[in-house]
């Protein structure tokens, strides 16, 4: 049974080796490709089932039959199985658009395989439970990601995706010297092992592994987007095609998401900050609490108001999406710093749980509702070649699924009952009020107003209102509405029946924060 | 491009003489890969080096017509399609060799074993060599080699046409 | 051996590289400062092929200290031929095959961006970063879209991508990158 950690990592790979041959044969090709996202998926729903009825919240899988913390160990719990299930749907989805969405020529070259090589390195990702493998899942990761941002976008968007690619691979050169530097202080590269290690090590030694981190920290956040590492967001987005935007908005975004949730609440949290810098038996969280919720406020401000003053729904989409991950790490940020007794209504076990799980919710949702919403917006600039607003209008009356789908998309990322959006944003709320912080409240609130502002000017102008010339002549393809029709339906359906949403989310949570669990699992079954 | 005019004899000389040495070596690395310094990569690397040299000295056309035997013409039909097989056999094979240890984990030894575990096989009383060992890493290395010649090849076969 | 045993273990080597070779120490040091300082300058150039090349000592500069970071002083580990040396005498061999791994990374990025930095020249005419930036994309069109429609498609179905056509340029490369970053 421990198999089917892997088994959604080798269903990716080999779909990647399997369409790599078919280049000649594109009908077969796709086949073979869209089958390989929907047996991609069933894997992924036979890891959930597993991990959450089988056994008890950890999957533990020994790489090459070499023992932790001296071999290479995949971990599935709960937190690593419901990022996979979110990239799972989205990544299928982002499969059955590229179909019609990518040019016939750009699929033959190797977008296929590209594209499941991107799955294989997430994939990798959500489940190492080793800090270098993490780098080289990364690796995997970004670099079929470069592929398919450079080379199939066009030569007006090569300097983006040169940023894209160049500020990257420099991100990568910066984590290399963090694990190095990790591994020299605490002397191993397995997760639960540093952990382990870092609980034991007395206050006034910890400086490095913090310096280190950090650097760690910076890498993550990087990948995920957020202020002061944002810049190069609204480019690339904007250059790639609308499938390979939505995967990296939906789900490379929380690549970085997760890897910071697992690396600050899992390992990190556990090491005691030097005495002096932040109060008597604080730990690392106490430090990145003020820094994540910086980087949230500065998330949120920047992309709300970059989105307001687009002029294409593209550029819209990139910025909101940087305004939508400062809300899951502003959660974060009230989780990281929730001291014991400090104005706290409920104890700090509670509040932390409750911040990830907050944060988990939101990913969920913004992973699904930001790609429906760049599907709808590369169907549109599939048929008309544009989206800029002055040339959009009156798409709802054209075509009401895909402008509803839209709405959907819209009103989940605004936070309107029942949409799964709702708990999102009212769980980031509860955590704010719980913690007694105006602050957080406040910016949440500015962030919503935000949201509202963006999507209806993106509404009124794209949508609503009489076609315009463009509109309608065109006829949008029937696969596009399709998938945008099923996420959107599929956004109504986890609003509706939330509850097994939020158990997941705050299994993960728990799991996120429960460094003892984790290191027995992992290191459990080397003694 | 480079044609028979640009290089010299002593440039043709020494490059016949150094790319079967290249290759040797390339092979010598690609078999002791698997316990001693060397491996997939780098015999790849060698033996595009070798190639590259060729390349040099000789020409795109004789590399591609004499040497490897592919057609210059074509797109996916070509060279290019050629070198991407074997780029493709290359993955597969190096992808299958990790594969391999869990079904046959499954077959026969009640799933015990974990994705690429590794293996080695002895085989003895062979003459000269007295003893041969055969690792199952030797399958990862041999993927990872024509992965490695396929991509550079074709970096080689594209840039070198335009 | 339990894990922490381990870690102790591991821990324990670097300090006594520490104490035998404090010169080979301070010139790595420097040389690494060296390397990351030139790297840093490069990258900061307009010139693309200069910051590939940055980055290129960057990731090497990275790769070296990664080497640094398990020890630098005991002999080669390498187990061959029936002889098992001591293992307090060979360095820390993780760090190396981490640095192995990192080196193929680095071998197949800088093939990739160097190819990446082809097609910019083709594409503009310049590789000067500042120039590219001179006409931004305003069109906010995908452009996958526009290449599509009046780029090589339309010029027939078979072999879409030939050598004459000037347009098929930017689609052949990809065939050749894609590949590289399978590495």
């Amino acid at each position: 049974m421990t198999d089917l950690v892997v088994a959604p990592l080798l269903v990716a790979l080999f779909t990647a080796i399997a369409t790599l041959p078919l280049r000649s044969a594109q009908r077969v090709q796709q086949a073979v490709s869209v089958f390989g996202g929907v047996l991609y998926l069933v894997a992924v729903a036979a890891l959930v089932r597993a991990v959450r009825v089988d056994a008890d919240g950890y999957l533990v899988y020994e790489l090459s039959n070499w023992e932790a913390p001296f071999g290479i160990t995949l971990v599935a719990d709960d937190l690593s199985v419901l990022m996979l299930g979110l990239a799972a749907v989205v990544s299928l989805a982002a499969l059955v658009f590229s179909v019609r969405g990518i040019p016939e020529v750009g699929q033959r070259i190797s977008y296929h395989p590209l594209y499941h090589l991107m799955v294989v390195g997430i994939t990798g990702s959500f489940l190492t439970a080793d800090v270098f493998n993490l780098f080289v899942w990364f690796e995997v990761m970004l670099m079929s990601s470069y592929v398919l941002v450079v080379f199939y976008s066009g030569p007006d968007e090569t300097r983006a995706a040169l940023h894209y690619a160049f500020l990257n691979l420099l991100g990568s050169a910066v984590m290399l010297l963090a694990i190095g530097g990790l591994y020299a202080t605490t002397g191993t590269l397995n997760m639960a092992d540093m952990a382990e290690y870092l609980a034991t090590v007395p206050a006034s030694q910890t400086t490095p592994v913090l310096g280190l981190s950090a650097l760690l920290f910076a890498v993550f956040a990087l990948k995920a987007g957020i202020v002061p590492f944002q810049f190069w967001v609204p480019d690339a987005y904007r250059a790639a095609p609308a499938p390979v935007a939505a995967m990296l908005a939906g789900v490379v975004k929380k690549v970085g998401v997760y890897a910071i949730v697992r690396l600050l609440f899992t390992v990190f949290s556990v090491a005691a900050l030097p005495p002096g810098l932040f109060g008597e038996n604080a730990t690392f969280l106490a430090f990145y609490g003020p820094v994540l919720l910086v980087m949230a406020i500065g998330s949120v401000v920047v992309g709300g108001l970059g989105a307001v003053g687009r002029e294409d729904l593209d550029g819209l989409l990139a910025y909101s999406s940087i305004g939508q991950v400062g809300f899951i790490v502003l959660p974060l940020a009230v989780a990281a710093s929730a001291v014991p007794g400090a104005g706290a209504e409920i104890p700090r076990e509670g509040l932390v749980t409750l911040g990830i799980t907050a944060a988990l919710v939101y990913s969920v949702n913004h992973g699904l509702a930001k790609s429906l919403l760049f599907f709808v917006s590369g169907a549109l600039s599939r048929t008309l070649g544009t989206v800029r607003f002055d040339a959009l209008g009156g798409v709802s009356e054209r075509n009401p699924t895909l402008a509803g789908s839209f709405f959907v998309g819209a009103l989940a990322l605004i936070g309107i009952p029942p949409l799964s959006g709702f708990f999102g944003k009212l769980l980031v709320f509860d955590v704010g009020a719980q913690a007694g912080s105006t602050v957080v409240l406040a910016v949440a609130l500015a962030g919503a107003i935000l949201t509202i502002a963006y999507f209806t000017l993106a509404w009124s102008r794209g949508f609503w209102g009489p076609p315009s010339d463009a509109v309608a002549g065109a006829s949008v393809d029937r696969s596009f509405v399709l998938v945008a029709a099923v996420l959107a339906v599929s956004i109504v359906v986890l609003g509706v029946g939330f509850g097994p949403l939020y158990d997941l989310s705050y299994a993960g949570a728990q799991a996120a924060t429960e460094t003892q669990g984790y290191v027995d699992a992992v290191l459990g079954g080397s003694q | 491009m480079s044609t028979d005019t640009d290089t010299t004899v002593i440039a043709r000389t020494v490059v016949r003489v150094v790319v079967p040495v290249i290759l040797l070596t390339a092979v010598a690395l690609l078999l002791q890969g698997h316990n001693l310094p060397g491996g997939g990569f780098i015999a790849g690397v060698l033996t595009v080096t070798a190639f590259a040299l060729v390349y040099i000295v000789f020409g795109r056309e004789f590399l591609q017509r004499e040497l490897l035997h592919v057609d210059d013409d074509g797109f996916l039909g070509g060279s290019i399609g050629e070198y991407g097989r074997t780029f493709t056999f290359g993955l597969a094979l190096a992808a299958s060799s990790g594969l391999a240890a869990i079904v046959v984990g499954e077959l026969f030894a009640g799933g015990r074993y974990e994705f690429i575990t590794q293996g080695v096989w002895f085989v003895y009383h062979v003459p000269v060599y007295h003893e041969i060992e055969i690792p199952t890493a030797l399958f990862f290395d041999l993927g990872v080699y024509f992965v490695v010649v396929g991509a550079l090849l074709t970096i080689l076969a594209v840039v070198g046409r335009e | 051996m339990t894990p922490t045993a381990l870690s102790t273990v591991f821990t324990a080597i670097p300090l006594q590289a520490s104490a035998q070779s404090p010169n080979t120490q301070f010139v790595i040091a420097v040389v690494l400062g060296l390397l990351f300082a030139i790297g840093t300058f490069l990258v900061l150039r307009r010139d693309v092929v200069r910051v590939v090349w940055g980055i290129a000592i960057i990731s090497q500069a990275t790769n070296m200290y990664l080497v640094t970071m398990g020890g630098i002083a005991g002999s080669v580990p390498i187990l061959a031929h029936g002889a098992t040396p001591d293992p307090a005498t060979v360095s820390n061999p993780l760090v190396q095959a981490l640095v192995l791994t990192a080196i193929v990374i680095g071998f197949g990025t800088t093939a990739f961006a160097l190819v990446l930095t082809y097609r910019v020249y083709e594409e503009h005419g310049t590789i000067d970063l500042a120039e590219l930036g001179a006409a931004p994309p305003e069109s906010g069109v995908s452009a996958m879209t526009d290449s599509s429609i009046d780029g090589p498609e339309a010029t027939g179905d078979g072999e879409p991508v030939t050598d004459d056509d000037g347009d098929t340029d930017r689609h052949g490369g990809p065939a050749g990158s894609t590949e590289v970053a399978d590495d």
